[in-house]
């Protein structure tokens, strides 16, 4: 029996999977599910994340066959058929997903017999099969992506030089656009070329031939684990997971030397690094005392909670009371690689690791230790530091009192951005 | 006509009150249709995103300040917590009330529980929200995946009666029962007057007043004080207690006549408590109209001439300023149907000329069987006669519209249909607040409001010159109501009237 969840830190499936094809350039994801689904999952996940709304086709603008009781009964293919017919007529685009929602999971509408009859005709319209039930938002992000290899990705010639970089996913992490533009950033500077698949207006094209990358980058403890193994099976394209975003000085460069080992750009790496680190280090050193020590909470998804975690413990000597990863981790080695990311820290005690999706039982974690001082996390836990009167900085989904849109705390220019924004929430 | 208030669940607008969600002609013809009983609705062919029932119902009943909300569904139907949680935060800071997150679970069903049924998880759900916040109230809402799979929402509740002491409310909100999502309105409100509301011990001097977000509270607390009477917003700011209480009030009124037809309707039939069907206080027409019929039903009929009599000069040389600014300026609207009327009306006053209304359904009556008292007014002489359609907020027609009859302004009250409007470089206001044109000193704010709006458009256009519409050229070229099918399923040709209409408005 899945968990009573108060207060959800993310969507269904289907918003996950939405939140992915909405974020690809002239994609047009296509609804086939209730009508209240397609502004829920847009709401839910772009709208939630940081006020914003996804730039293509999003919202009132995706085709959606808004399926009644009538389609219940009788089922909703040819309603469906109509709907794709029309969406191929009034858009402009380079793909088209049909997204299937509950009801028609239920009731078990053939989505795949509609889609092929045009598929057939060779245009390009792709099922997935992403029911909300099936989860949360990070199970529509796998289902997305497994859909992606199997309809778009095709083999191409190896480039030496091109890498793709997954793990951080559109809108549900509200930093997305920021936190891969700064990571390309770095990871150009070592003379690589990035697939994110997302930024940029990158497109079908980018993911139809990511089979010729070198090196698949998972930046994320647990997800993905099936798109890269099939990568690596069907493509030969090894994969680096790491595990957490890489914030500040220390992460970020052990994030570099990782990558420049599997590629073989040791020299070129360091240069980078010495260059990254002292750009960091000259402002740092203008602002020393400026914040004053903190014994902190982080309630955070898990790469938000293992990168602001191990920043603000190893490279900030703040003091990790308790850290709170809401992702729904159900394999229990990921979970052991996620606490093993928050425990072990080179310089500080370990914090307290705690997996929990409900808002209620985060309160009543957070009560269990009185020494807080800072509370990073949503805006869901704004409640919990008023109440105490705690410094709260708001970092992780959901996210509705700030807009962002370029914002980032990765690599080493995100983490001074942290240290900014924790400024300014004194 | 009397409703049937004695039924479990309230049916749809559509099965109720004849509601549509397509059509296209004009305001007189609509109101013609309306008048005889003829309207029929047309199906589209294709469709984009419209919106669902349940998202109207549990934005109603989770800005009650100490019920609680369980969605019985997977955890995406519960995912408007967050919005709504924001707003509720919002409204009790301005309150100055203490602030705390919205109480809203979700049972969080998953593939199993549409399998082998899931009402021990809602049973276990509805007391560990008991447990968690001893709440005054628990509204139990329904989803499409528990409706599809049967739950059987009121035996859990029946269930769990001697349990729990307070009223626990099963809400029928599944996505699919509807296309009019104002249906979530009449669901939410059947819960609060089945469940909450209780028989009169005394009578009050309160006037129900049913609203959004309730911006204008204050002012309305000091217009009310001159006739002696006192609102109670509900439902965003209210109170269980205080919803219980709805039945000893004087009156009842409603910013929207959407929004209030089931509850006005319903107390006024179950309690005698009357209920204020005038046109909406939007401008000057709609406000005097509201103040007159509402100073009827409370007995202060000399009280309210007065007033008028008193204000309503005071504004006549800046209404006359801004009429003169913005005469001759073409609008487009594309709202709900109580504030797409209201605003025909509105903007009419402004010297502003609408040229296409798009509203997102249409009731050809309300729940008291009166006709749309704005509609009414338009057509009997109120407005010039304009093209209008009904469409569920279908945003590809909305653009077609647009670039069709390149208006110089477009009005909505969704955000959403803004954006896209923008992007084709054309001024948009938003009316977001429930309250915008509010009276006298509204419709002079909204005058300058709009008056801004269309004299810097800077955004607009710069944006414009860079955005990519995902639209063909192809779209642009057809007409607005191409997808519109005579009957479901069936693509039908242009439709020559709308065409003719569109054709008119444009010459």
């Amino acid at each position: 029996m899945s968990a009573i969840t108060e207060a959800p830190r993310g969507n269904c499936a289907l918003g996950g999977a939405n939140a992915v094809f909405s974020a690809i350039d002239r994609v047009v994801p296509i609804y086939h599910a209730g009508p209240g689904c397609c502004m829920q999952t847009t709401a839910g996940e772009a709208g939630q994340a940081g006020g914003r709304s996804p730039f293509y086709v999003s919202g009132v603008s995706t085709p959606c066959t808004n399926m009644l009781e009538h389609d219940v009964v009788f089922g909703g293919v040819d309603r469906l058929r109509e709907t794709i017919s029309g969406a191929l007529e009034i858009f402009e685009a380079d793909a088209f997903f049909v997204l299937e929602g509950c009801t028609s999971g239920i009731i078990a509408d053939d989505v795949k017999s509609v889609t092929d009859e045009f598929s057939a005709k060779g245009l390009p319209v792709y099922p997935v099969d992403c029911p909300g039930f099936l989860g949360e938002s990070y199970r529509g992000y796998e289902i997305a992506f497994a859909s992606l290899l199997d309809h778009v990705v095709q083999s191409a010639p190896r480039e030496g030089d091109l890498v793709n970089l997954f793990g951080i996913m559109p809108y549900h992490d509200p930093f997305w656009e920021g936190n891969f533009e700064e990571l390309i950033r770095i990871l150009e500077k070592l003379g690589l070329r990035v697939n994110s698949f997302f930024t940029r207006r990158q497109g079908i094209a980018a993911i139809r031939d990511s089979s010729a990358a070198a090196l698949n980058i998972v930046v994320s403890p647990w997800l993905l684990k099936d798109a890269a193994a099939k990568y690596e099976e069907r493509f030969g394209v090894p994969s680096l997971r790491w595990s957490g975003l890489p914030i500040g000085a220390t992460d970020t460069s052990a994030f570099v030397r990782a990558v420049a080992d599997r590629l073989g750009l040791k020299d070129r790496a360091e240069r980078v690094i010495a260059e990254e680190e002292a750009y960091v280090y000259g402002y740092l050193e203008t602002a020393i005392g400026a914040l004053s020590w903190k014994r902190f909470a982080v309630v955070a998804d898990s790469n938000t909670a293992i990168g602001v975690t191990r920043f603000l413990a190893n490279d900030y000597s703040f003091t990790p009371i308790v850290t709170i990863v809401t992702d729904p981790i159900f394999r229990p080695e990921d979970k052991e690689r996620i606490t093993r990311q928050l425990t072990e820290l080179e310089h500080a005690k370990p914090p307290a690791v705690v997996f929990e999706t409900d808002g209620w039982k985060i309160a009543r974690e957070l009560d269990s230790h009185s020494e807080i001082t800072l509370l990073v996390g949503s805006t869901n836990d704004r409640e919990y530091a008023m109440e105490k009167g705690i410094q709260c900085s708001v970092v992780a989904y959901p996210i509705t009192d700030r807009l962002v849109f370029n914002r980032t705390y990765a690599g080493y220019r995100g983490s001074l951005t942290l240290v900014e924004d924790l400024y300014d929430n004194l | 006509m009397a409703m049937n208030l004695e039924v479990t669940e309230v049916m749809g607008r559509e099965n109720r009150l004849g509601s549509i969600s397509g059509y296209c002609g004009s305001l007189r013809d609509l109101s013609c249709k309306a008048r005889c009983g003829g309207v029929k609705g047309r199906e589209r062919c294709f469709s984009q995103d419209s919106l669902c029932n349940a998202a109207c119902a549990q934005g109603t009943l989770s800005l009650i300040m100490d019920a609680a909300i369980v969605n019985h569904g997977p955890v995406g139907c519960a995912v408007d917590a967050i919005g709504s949680n924001f707003v509720l935060r919002t409204m009790q800071r301005l309150s100055g009330a203490p602030e705390h997150n919205i109480r809203f679970l979700s049972t969080n069903l998953r593939e199993s529980d549409t399998v082998f049924g899931a009402s021990e998880k809602l049973k276990e759900t509805i007391r560990e929200t008991w447990r968690r916040y001893e709440p005054a109230a628990i509204f139990v809402c329904s989803s499409c995946a528990s409706a599809v799979i049967g739950e059987d929402i009121r035996a859990v509740v029946s269930d769990l009666k001697g349990e729990i002491p307070v009223p626990i409310s099963p809400v029928s909100c599944e996505g699919f029962k509807s296309k009019v999502w104002a249906s979530g309105f009449d669901a939410a409100f059947h819960a609060i007057l089945t469940d909450i509301v209780k028989p009169p011990a005394k009578k009050t001097n309160v006037v129900n007043f049913i609203n959004f977000f309730g911006s204008a509270k204050k002012e309305i607390a000091e217009l009310f004080a001159r006739f002696g009477v006192e609102p109670y917003f509900l439902t965003a700011g209210s109170s269980i207690e205080g919803l219980s209480r709805l039945s000893e009030s004087i009156a009842t009124v409603s910013i929207c006549g959407t929004l209030g037809t089931y509850l006005g309707t319903g107390l006024e039939q179950k309690y005698g408590v009357p209920y204020v069907q005038s046109m909406r206080p939007h401008g000057i027409a709609g406000y005097e109209d509201w103040l007159r019929q509402l100073g009827s039903a409370i007995g202060k009929a000399a009280e309210v001439e007065a007033y008028i009599a008193e204000e309503r000069p005071k504004i006549e040389d800046e209404l006359q300023r801004l009429r003169s600014r913005l005469k001759g300026l073409r609008a487009v609207i594309g709202m709900g149907p109580g504030y797409s009327f209201n605003f025909i009306r509105v903007l009419g006053e402004l010297g502003i000329e609408v040229v296409w209304t798009s509203a997102w359904h249409f009731d050809p009556r309300y729940d008291s069987g009166a006709n749309v008292p704005e509609l009414e007014f338009l057509a009997g002489g109120g407005a010039e006669d304009i093209p209008f359609t009904v469409s569920d907020q279908q945003n590809f027609e909305v653009m077609n519209v647009l670039n069709t009859l390149k208006p110089d302004i477009y009005f909505s009250r969704h955000p959403g249909t803004t954006v896209w409007a923008l992007k084709l470089g054309y001024a948009s206001l938003c009316v977001n607040d429930e309250y915008t044109a509010f009276g006298y000193k509204g419709i002079v704010n909204f005058g300058t409001m709009i008056l801004d709006s269309i004299t810097n458009r800077s955004f607009a256009e710069l944006f414009a010159k860079r955005s990519r519409l995902p639209y063909t050229e192809w779209w642009f070229q057809q007409d607005h109501a191409h997808f519109l099918a005579e009957e479901a399923g069936s693509r039908a040709a242009a439709s020559e009237p709308a065409a003719a209409a569109i054709g008119a408005a444009h010459e």
